[in-house]
């Protein structure tokens, strides 16, 4: 009941999406907006993730824990489409641009090692990933707070001139980083004490 | 029948002028026209000045007729707008600026001229309002989209020709309205920009005749996200040089500030003219998507000065880097 609720909320988003591309609703620029709304919904669900073991943690209720990697899951689906968004309509698939551009272009390698860092979480999702690398795989998926700060960057760059948005984004990033570090100072010294 | 301004038009507008220069030696007083501003300032009583249209060359380019152009649909144009003073998104200008009061509207003009005043926008326009010309024009935004869009308006230097510029005079500074209790987009606490926006060209680049003070767009005036009023058009610059809701015209012997390339000067230039191998530092400039209506648009190559470089290339000798 609760993973149909799950897999529900994260979908509704993007089937919005879909249904707006189809019925011409998405503005004047629907690219744009794909691109846009792609990117914004990679981060929501990007901070969910954060925040699960913190919710599960206040509210006693465990089973949360669980939903890390659904929700996990469809940030990789939504950093994705933003990357194959990006691809399509900005450069065309003009893949020679693509490296220009990485080169160049410092907010698009902070977006391009955010999804590296998604597409290595998302392929070593399963149990016999997880068997197989074992104590790795912790610190593997560790780094979906390096995704959270990258993406966080990669917001701010792009902003023109209203840091508003970017800069709240920014700093629930750093919240969250700074939360999980007292929460595993403060297990570290409850086992050691 | 509308008016267009692009390269085709100018080679054939090369031929045409060649013919009637041959035509009009003998008749040379027909290159002159009086034109008329009134002022409603008191201080400023220039109800009737005569304006001498400058020598031709053929670098000059005038718009002529030209059969129909496609054009981006007035949905898009008036719906996809930068205008930062009601907002950053860009559907704000046309959903926000419901309070915007257009009229009554003066401009000032002041600084180095020997007539200066404050305008009506009314009177500044010269004609009725559906008199005015109107100009089909490639409008190039520096976040690389365009959109085809009918102007009307005069060209800017009729206006300032009237107010005569002195000869001190070598830049004409813009300066937009300040009225954060209208425009939700100046009150917010987030913007980086200065309030009011400022622009600046080189008198010379004013004096352009492709610079167009322009009045609406789509024969429509009262359409505040296109920056109604008053605003110009300068076809061959990154759309934000063209600036909106304008309320004062300064001329100046020193370079004066512009708001963007205040905020930030390594990604905007003073001049920011349109060049596709000038990257932006945050992405490239070498293509544009042409929007021509809702999720109607094209990829397609920029071109150098939006295409005007046959008209405007001249105004900028030397090192293109400098007029980035």
């Amino acid at each position: 009941m609760i993973r149909l609720f799950v897999h529900g909320a994260c979908a509704t988003p993007a089937l919005l999406l879909l249904a707006g591309w189809f019925n011409n609703r998405l503005g004047v620029d629907p690219e744009k907006t794909l691109i846009w709304e792609s990117g914004i919904w990679t981060f929501n669900l990007l901070l969910v993730v954060l925040l699960l073991p913190i919710v599960a943690n206040w509210t006693q209720w465990p089973t949360l824990h669980r939903y890390r990697r659904a929700v996990g899951l469809w940030v990789f689906s939504y950093a994705t489409c933003h990357f194959l968004f990006f691809i399509t309509f900005l450069l065309g698939w003009d893949l020679a641009r693509l490296g220009e551009e990485l080169r160049e272009r410092p907010y698009i390698v902070f977006g391009f090692c955010a999804w590296l860092i998604l597409v290595a979480m998302a392929a070593t999702s399963n149990r016999a990933a997880i068997r197989w690398l074992r104590k790795k795989w912790r610190v593997l998926h560790l780094w979906v707070y390096a995704a959270a700060g990258l993406a966080a960057i990669h917001y701010l760059l792009m902003v023109r001139s209203h840091y508003g948005w970017a800069g709240t984004y920014a700093g629930i990033v750093i919240l969250l980083i700074t939360a999980r570090f007292i929460r595993v100072r403060k297990r570290r010294t409850a086992r050691d004490g | 029948m509308v008016r267009v301004t692009d390269q085709s038009v100018y080679k054939r507008r090369k031929f045409i002028a060649g013919a009637l220069g041959l035509a009009a030696l003998g008749s040379f007083s027909t290159l002159r026209y009086r034109g008329r501003m009134s002022a409603r300032a008191a201080q400023a009583p220039s109800d009737e000045l005569t304006i001498e249209e400058p020598a031709p060359s053929t670098s000059d380019h005038s718009p002529i007729n030209l059969a129909e152009r496609r054009i981006t649909t007035k949905y898009a144009a008036t719906h996809y707008n930068n205008a930062y003073e009601f907002g950053w998104n860009k559907s704000d200008p046309a959903q926000r600026s419901g309070d915007f009061q257009m009229r009554p509207w003066t401009v000032t003009i002041d600084g180095l001229c020997h007539r200066p005043g404050t305008f009506d926008v009314d009177d500044l326009m010269g004609t009725p309002f559906n008199q005015l010309e109107e100009r089909i024009y490639d409008f190039r935004c520096v976040e690389a989209w365009s959109m085809v869009i009918p102007y009307n308006g005069r060209p800017l230097r009729d206006i300032l020709a009237a107010v005569e510029p002195m000869g001190s005079a070598r830049y004409v500074a813009f300066t937009s309205v300040l009225r954060p209790e209208e425009m939700p987009g100046q009150a917010s606490l987030f913007s980086s920009l200065e309030w009011p926006y400022v622009e600046a060209l080189t008198l010379q680049e004013a004096m352009h005749p492709l610079a167009f003070a322009t009045f609406g767009v789509y024969g429509d005036r009262q359409l505040p996200q296109n920056g109604m009023p008053f605003r110009i058009t300068l076809p061959w610059k990154y759309g934000f040089k063209s600036t909106k809701f304008i309320v004062r015209i300064t001329f100046t012997e020193e370079q004066p500030p512009a708001t963007w390339n205040l905020t930030n000067p390594r990604e905007y230039g003073w001049y920011s003219n349109v060049y596709p191998d000038i990257d932006h530092p945050r992405w490239s400039q070498a293509t544009e998507r042409r929007i021509w209506g809702e999720g109607d648009i094209t990829r397609m190559p920029s071109r150098p000065y939006n295409g005007y470089a046959d008209a405007v290339a001249h105004l900028y000798l030397g090192e293109k880097k400098q007029y980035r």
